[in-house]
Parts: C-alpha cells; structure tokens; sequence
C-alpha cells in the first residue's frame, strides 16, 4: 500500500532504503532476539541494588530518595529501555565519520539522494526491527517487575510520553550525524567519540536519575540535549512531570531539535565544501 | 620451563610491537586517558547518591563499596588490556579463515590468539582504580599486610583468568554457530554483576554467581580481601574455578580446531 502511495514521489526512493534495511535485519533475526534479550540483565542488577539501598539497615529517608519512591526509580530505569530504544543510535556516528574519513561519501553524493535522509531511515529501519522484537521481549520484563509500577500514567502523560519519544528519537538521530560530521575537519575522531557516549551515558539519566544529583548540578543539566534521550521520557511516564510543567519540558526539547537540525544542515554545507574526497 | 621462558619472552615481544604502533597515536592515548578520569568521576557521584541516606549496602560501607569498584575497574580494564580485543577479533579470524596464519606458527595457537594484541591505555586506565583503592583504604584507616596484598593480587589475576575463559569460550562458539555478535552483548551484561555485592542478590541468583557464572569470585573475593572477610576456604575455592575454567578453554578451543574449516570467501 505505502509503494503505491509513495511511488513516483520524492519520498519514494527513501521508501526503498528504509524497506532494504529492515529486509536486510530480518536475516540476523534470531540473533537480534538474543541480543534484546540480553539487554535487560542490567535492570536486574540496578533492582536488587536500589532495593538493597531502600532496605540497609540503617535507611534514613522514609520511603524517598529526593521525590522518588523504590517504585519511582525502578519504573525510571524501566522506561530508559523504552527511551534508550529511541535515542540511542549505536554507529552511526562512527559509519558517518568513516565513511567521510575514507571517502566513502563519494558514492553518496554522486546519488540523487541526501546522505542525512538516507542515514535517517537507514537508522529508522533498525529501530522498527528493535520495536518489532521490543514487542516480544518487553512485555515479559514489564510483567516481571509490576509490583513497581504503580503510577498508572494520565491520559496527557502518556500523549507527552509519545511526544517526548519522538523528540528523542530526532535527538539521537541529529546529534550523532553532527558528531560524525567532525570528521570533516578531524581525521581521527574515533576516541573522542568514546568521550561523548560517556558523557551521554551519564547526561541522559541512563546511569542515574538526573533529578537525584545534587541541586546545582540537576538545575542545568536537565535542560540540555542529553536529557531528552532518555530523562524526560522517564520522568513523564512516571508522573513526575506536572501538567502545567508539559508544555516546557516538551518545548524546549523541540527548540534543541530545531538548533539541531539548523546545525546540520550547517555543518553539511561547511563540511562538504571541505571534503577532499580522499580514499574512496 | 626452557617453554615457559619463551612463552614469556613472545609476550613481551607482542608487547613491545604493539607499544610501537600505539605510540604512533599519542593523542588518541591522552583523550582515553581524559575519558577515564570522566567515567571515575561519574562513578563516585554514583556511590555519593546511592549512600546519600544510607551506611550500608548489603553490608558494604561506602569506602568498602569504592574499594569494589576499584577493583573491578583494575580487573576490567587489565582484561581489556590484553584479551578484549583479541577475543572479539578471533570471531572473524574464524569466520574468515584468518586463522591458518595462526595455526602454521610453531607457538601454542590459544596462547598466541589469546595474547596478540596489547591495549596500553587500558593499563595505564587501571592504575586509576589502584588509585581509588588506595584512597578509600586511607579513608577507612585500614592497615594492609604484605600478605593481604600478595592474595589480592593472586585474586585479581584469578578474575581476569575467569573473564577471559567466558569471553575466550563464548568467541570460539563461532566454531559451531557461525556468526554471534550478540553473544557479546552477553559478555558485556554478565559483567554488570561483578560490580556490586553479592549479598545484595537473591540466593539463588547468587548461588548461580558464585558457581556456573562466577561474576561474583571475579570482584567481590579480592575486594573482601581487604576489607577484611575472605576466609581462606574461599580463597581455594575462587582458585580452583579460575583453573577449571582456563582449563574448559583449552579443551573446547581444541574441540573448536577440529571444526575449524578454513573458509575463506
């Protein structure tokens, strides 16, 4: 149905690279199920641990760690899967800078094609394949730890939910094209791109929940970028976010991504303009 | 021993030529270094929010929790260190018949797989949880015997030998089942569990930590060397599964060869 819609329009051959690469996952199907699987064992270490912290013998918060509950958090950790399956866009920065560094790009500017749209729909098509298994794999887990998921979110946080998952998929998406963009001007970006993923890991809420850090630190660091990735999404589902805050949380995050998208298209113009088209 | 020596003197020539290339990127070595010292820092904001209303975690205070992840960041980074990267390259050297440049060699083949190719930052990385190790030590007003630290050390290398067999044997799987990157998505989220006690897990899930996957002999026995509390039953016990591990590798390595059928495309 989409073929016949899409067909002799613009968005047609997009079509075609989205609909490759997802026939192109379904290959390694079963190894990617073993792969979603897998993913969720940290969620089993971060429980037991933060159960371990509400329970010590010597716990003196009454129930709370700043505003959140055991439940909050370990619905917080939850939710970054969803979040995380979202925003994080695993290589593409690095397939972006090689195929810069290698000239690779060439055969992609020769074609009638953006390089940024194809990127995006290539990373799109891995992302339905995650959805597709997510359907499978997530409602067990989710089933497993439902003693912890007691806020049954609001009709307006669930549609500020959906909307903050787009936001980061868009996040992940330009964010990492940006970085992979710095290797029109750096040769070697390799071990630089370790430095951001750490710093992601972190700013994003993944490793912590941003609002448990110390006030001063929380203030800023909730604003930016990373916090979209995976924070916001979290902190809405769980109902941390009030109906009157929404409409920031959700606008300043669609303001990043337009910074984001001007940055790219920016950073393409420059970029190409100083491509030498070694290698290749 | 005339083998032993030679082994050894291979080990450090492998050393010493992958020294040479990696001081052909010097920066790339500096910003590793940078990133390290970030991902510490992230990690004792961690522990500062875990013990901000609590002593204890599962009886670990939060000096004897630093000391934990000091030593895990040690027996990680020195498992990168030398077999990382090896281990995840050894799955296309299978898959693609690279291994025949292997198996001509005069030289034991798993130990030459195995030990190719050095990282150096990753050593340097783990002075930092030396480091850490040390600093909590001080906090806690510890005083640590040589023969503590002898058993440390002695625990220390028994985890990474336990690291390298799980890694080594789920590589060489490739053997049998063709192409597996996902199984080290496995590795990777096994290893969570050598980052906290054990006593915060179940006991089943710890019965299951302790034995089949032993995450927690790997990091929590050295560390309980010295806060104080390994019983020397314990210290066997973790030696006796660090030998019956290297010792599953060499046997399924040399399964694994039988199967091995060059196949190159």
């Amino acid at each position: 149905m989409m073929e016949a819609l899409l067909k002799g329009t613009s968005a047609w051959k997009y079509w075609v690279i989205l609909s490759t690469r997802t026939q192109e996952d379904m290959a390694y199907r079963a190894n990617y199920m073993v792969g979603a699987l897998f993913r969720f064992l940290p969620l089993l270490t971060t429980i037991y641990l933060w159960y371990a912290v509400f329970n010590s013998p010597g716990y003196a918060g009454s129930g709370r760690m700043g505003k959140m509950t055991l439940p909050d958090i370990v619905s917080y950790y939850a939710i970054m899967f969803v979040a995380r399956g979202f925003s994080s866009m695993p290589g593409m920065t690095r397939d972006i800078s090689l195929d810069i560094k290698d000239g690779l790009l060439n055969r992609y500017l020769i074609r009638p094609i953006s390089y940024f749209w194809y990127q995006t729909m290539y990373r799109l098509a891995h992302k339905l394949i995650f959805w597709l298994a997510a359907l499978i794999t997530f409602p067990p887990v989710f089933y497993l730890i439902r003693e912890y998921l007691k806020h049954s979110p609001t009709v307006l946080e669930w549609v500020g939910f959906f909307i903050s998952l787009i936001i980061a998929f868009w996040t992940g998406v330009l964010f990492s094209f940006l970085i992979g963009c710095l290797a029109f001007w750096f040769l070697e970006i390799s071990t630089f791109l370790f430095v951001i993923m750490t710093m992601e890991f972190f700013l994003s809420g993944h490793l912590i929940p941003l609002n448990l850090m110390p006030s001063a630190i929380v203030h800023y660091v909730q604003w930016l970028p990373f916090a979209y990735e995976g924070y916001w999404p979290c902190m809405i589902l769980i109902g941390k976010v009030q109906p009157d805050q929404m409409g920031t949380v959700l606008g300043i995050g669609f303001l990043w991504v337009g910074i984001f998208f001007v940055l790219v298209k920016l950073c393409w113009k420059w970029g190409t303009q100083r491509y030498s088209a070694v290698g290749g | 021993m005339k083998d032993f020596l030679r082994y050894c003197r291979m080990t450090l020539l492998m050393m010493k030529n992958c020294l040479i290339r990696e001081m052909q990127f010097r920066s790339n070595f500096i910003i590793r270094l940078f990133t390290e010292v970030i991902w510490l820092g992230m990690q004792f904001i961690y522990v500062e929010v875990l013990y901000s209303l609590t002593q204890s975690i599962g009886g670990w205070n939060v000096w004897e929790m630093v000391i934990l992840l000091g030593t895990n960041h040690i027996i990680n980074q020195l498992f990168e260190a030398f077999f990382f990267d090896n281990c995840t390259k050894l799955v296309d050297q299978i898959r693609l018949g690279d291994l025949d440049f292997v198996l001509v060699k005069p030289i034991n083949s798993q130990f030459m797989v195995s030990l190719r190719y050095t990282d150096y930052a990753s050593i340097t990385n783990s002075m930092a949880g030396f480091a850490m190790i040390g600093f909590a030590l001080h906090k806690l007003g510890t005083a640590i015997t040589p023969v503590e630290v002898l058993l440390f050390l002695l625990l220390v290398l028994n985890g990474i030998f336990i690291l390298y067999s799980m890694m080594f044997c789920l590589s060489i799987l490739t053997f049998w089942i063709g192409r597996a990157s996902n199984l080290f998505e496995l590795y990777y989220q096994l290893t969570q569990f050598t980052r906290y006690p054990g006593e915060i897990y179940r006991f089943g899930l710890r019965m299951v930590l302790l034995t089949a996957i032993p995450m927690l002999v790997v990091s929590n026995f050295p560390a309980k060397v010295l806060v104080g509390g390994l019983l020397s039953g314990r210290l066997f016990y973790a030696c006796a599964i660090g030998v019956s591990f290297l010792l599953i590798t060499t046997w399924l390595w040399s399964m694994g060869l039988k199967r091995y059928r060059s196949a190159s495309s």
